[in-house]
């Protein structure tokens, strides 16, 4: 059976349920690299062309994994998911930039996605991606169908049950097969939260490939369960309610990701929760702009918001810190609303 | 008498300080950690027994500060707290109706908002730490003069030289450059004070609503020039709280009092006698997983007392016990 592998970055978090489903029905096996580790990173810096971003640098270091692992590995290049709302340029020049940059790599088997074209091309592009595996029309047609299927079947499971891509993944599928490693990651000891009821809701906003990736977050997750907070990610809303709250902050979306940056900060910063973390990568062009804009939301809307930006740095402590008084602040601010000014 | 510990064990300075329990300072210390926290929290333990009247008894221990954890450890910590709540109770303990707290330490910097007593909004320098005590620090030595005298040159500027200020790497070429044109080196190092400060606003400050008054607090502080250049920029009058380079040790003696009269529980403090101890301080890379994580161990006499720096469990689980 062919083998195709998917690199566990960037849009995976996003997508995978859909592009596993399209791949298995057509015949093809899906094999996806292990969760980010510092060897994986260090490979992937030691690739990349200059001025590209830590997301990317992890990407490079996951296809590296996959290498020898698989016939073909998937890198689709994908322009725009909505008529006239486009992703950074870093996703859509990534089979070529991989290509460059790896060249021992298998095949790439790449498509175009560009939903401001017209709905036929993007039924060709499709098509010319099954026809790797079949040359039947209708067998593609029906894998796309499926694949479609799995996606929405996927979001669903995520805003209205509340999970995270992670677990919705794990749940749909069974943890994905991935390709060995001398042991499997730490990531497996996952420690369950044992105190039962949250002592608060944080909302963590940002790309789910920062937020999900453990190496690059810094296990921010994990981090705050164990301080006793409930975890709440953009993945959680529906299309509708970051699109509503995107309408209301800054009108129509320019990038892809506002949605799950502005738009989900909008919704959680004016609701739900006790406190927003807005997460992003340092040297992230359009991040900048879209947390300043959350900043200035948050003030006006007095609620209390951080933005944490990570980087190569390995060491946690400064995370820890910052995290540790933001939930102080938490505390301290609802404390003070229970308790209204009996001395200063 | 009752009183409480708080150490605050930061990158290039370590403050102790001691409270009785209506919140006077009995002793202070203000030491350079030298790269060696274990050490200097010994060392400093003993220098303020040797300030301490005879009877005081300690009550609660706090720690704070980046090496936090680790101190906690050594001196049996009731509470291990970040610093930017430690430094906003110190500060409110001194200056109850302060809205802005500025706090440069030497590699963190931070802007605390507060609003009515109770802290709305904090800032910290992001990933690098241009502009922080360690960078003045560095260029004092560079031209060869004490932080003292570097405070006094500048103070005697006429026309203060532009010094870009984004990158440290940027400004001392900046610097060095303008040394070679002729320029004044107290105008230099007036224009370097405003660069560190017009960097601080614009990058630990974006977006933050400086109100008055403003704590100004943090070994900084000392740097007369420093503060001088804040209140050009800010237009407002800055607050140097007494005492405002302990100011993070003060916030964890009070925050520990205020726990330790709520729980009652008994200090769990180990005392001054530890800083005859030795510790021993090392690390290893953890093979058990292709993350290959850095732990840091703190043992004595062959007992390993805390782990650090795994990203999973496996080694905080396993020590010592």
């Amino acid at each position: 059976m062919v083998k195709i592998g998917i690199p566990r970055a960037l849009l995976y978090y996003q997508y995978y349920p859909m592009w596993k489903s399209f791949f298995e029905n057509l015949g093809a096996e899906v094999v996806v690299s292990p969760p980010t580790t510092q060897a994986a990173l260090a490979s992937g810096s030691s690739r990349v062309v200059a001025d590209t971003c830590l997301p990317v640098k992890a990407f490079l270091g996951h296809v590296l994994a996959l290498a020898d692992e698989c016939d073909y590995i998937f890198i689709p290049a994908i322009r725009s998911m909505k008529p006239k709302i486009y992703t950074c340029s870093k996703f859509l020049g990534l089979p070529d930039m991989t290509r460059a940059v790896i060249p021992g790599c298998p095949p790439i088997l790449d498509i175009d996605i560009d939903m401001s074209k017209s709905k036929r091309k993007l039924y060709q592009a499709i098509y010319r991606l099954g026809r790797h595996f079949t040359w039947g029309p209708f067998k593609v047609r029906r894998a796309a169908v499926a694949a479609w299927q799995a996606y929405l079947d996927y979001r669903r499971m995520m805003s209205s049950q509340r999970l995270t891509s992670v677990e919705a993944i794990d749940r749909l599928s069974g943890p994905p097969a991935i390709v060995p490693v001398r042991r499997a990651g730490s990531h497996a000891v996952e420690r369950q939260p044992e105190q039962p009821p949250p002592r608060m809701t944080i909302a963590v906003i940002g790309h789910p490939y920062i937020f999900y990736d453990e190496l690059i977050s810094h296990r921010i997750k994990q981090r705050l369960e164990q301080a006793g907070c409930r975890v709440l990610t953009p993945q959680m809303l529906t299309g509708d309610e970051l699109e509503a709250a995107t309408a209301r902050l800054v009108g129509r979306a320019y990038w892809t990701y506002e949605e799950e940056v502005v738009g989900a900060g909008e919704h959680y910063l004016t609701g739900g929760v006790d406190g927003v973390i807005g997460l992003m990568t340092f040297g992230c062009g359009p991040d900048s702009l879209m947390m300043d804009v959350l900043k200035r939301r948050a003030a006006a809307a007095a609620a209390p918001f951080m933005s944490l930006t990570v980087e190569e740095h390995t060491s946690d402590a400064g995370i820890i810190t910052r995290l540790e008084a933001f939930i102080d602040m938490i505390m301290i601010r609802r404390r003070a609303r229970r308790a209204p000014q009996t001395c200063a | 008498m009752e009183a409480y510990l708080g150490i605050d064990v930061g990158s290039v300075t370590t403050k102790l300080a001691v409270l009785d329990k209506g919140s006077e300072v009995i002793a202070h210390l203000y030491m350079r950690t030298q790269g060696n926290p274990v050490a200097t929290v010994q060392r400093g333990l003993e220098q303020v027994r040797a300030e301490l009247p005879a009877g005081v008894e300690i009550c609660g221990v706090a720690t704070t500060g980046s090496a936090r954890y680790l101190a906690g450890v050594i001196v049996g910590a009731d509470l291990v707290k970040n610093e930017i709540t430690c430094h906003a109770v110190g500060a409110l303990s001194y200056v109850p109706e302060v809205q802005t707290i500025i706090e440069i330490g030497g590699q963190d910097s931070k802007i605390i908002i507060i609003k009515d007593g109770v802290v709305t909004d904090f800032g910290m320098n992001t990933v690098c730490a241009a502009g922080t005590g360690s960078f003045l620090d560095h260029q004092a030595e560079r031209l060869n003069m004490g932080i003292e005298d570097f405070s006094r040159r500048a103070l005697e500027s006429r026309t203060p030289v532009r010094i870009a200020g984004r990158c440290t790497v940027f400004a001392e070429s900046d610097m060095i450059h303008k040394q070679q044109m002729g320029h004044r080196i107290e105008d230099i190092l007036y224009g370097l004070c405003q660069a560190l400060v017009r960097n601080y606003l614009n990058n630990v400050g974006l977006g933050k609503e400086v109100r008055p008054p403003v704590a100004f607090q943090g070994g900084v502080a000392f740097n007369r020039a420093i503060v001088k250049a804040f209140q050009e920029e800010l237009h407002t009058e800055i607050v140097i709280p007494p005492r405002h380079e302990v100011m993070g040790a003060i916030g964890a003696a009070l925050l520990v009092r205020d726990e330790v009269s709520i729980s009652g529980r008994a200090s769990g403090f180990k005392g001054f006698g530890i800083s005859g101890i030795k510790y021993h301080t090392s690390s290893f890379e953890c093979k058990a997983c292709p993350n290959v994580c850095e732990i840091a161990q703190l043992s004595h006499e062959k007992k390993v007392l805390a782990r650090w720096g795994g990203r999973c469990d496996l080694w905080e689980r396993n020590q010592g016990n």
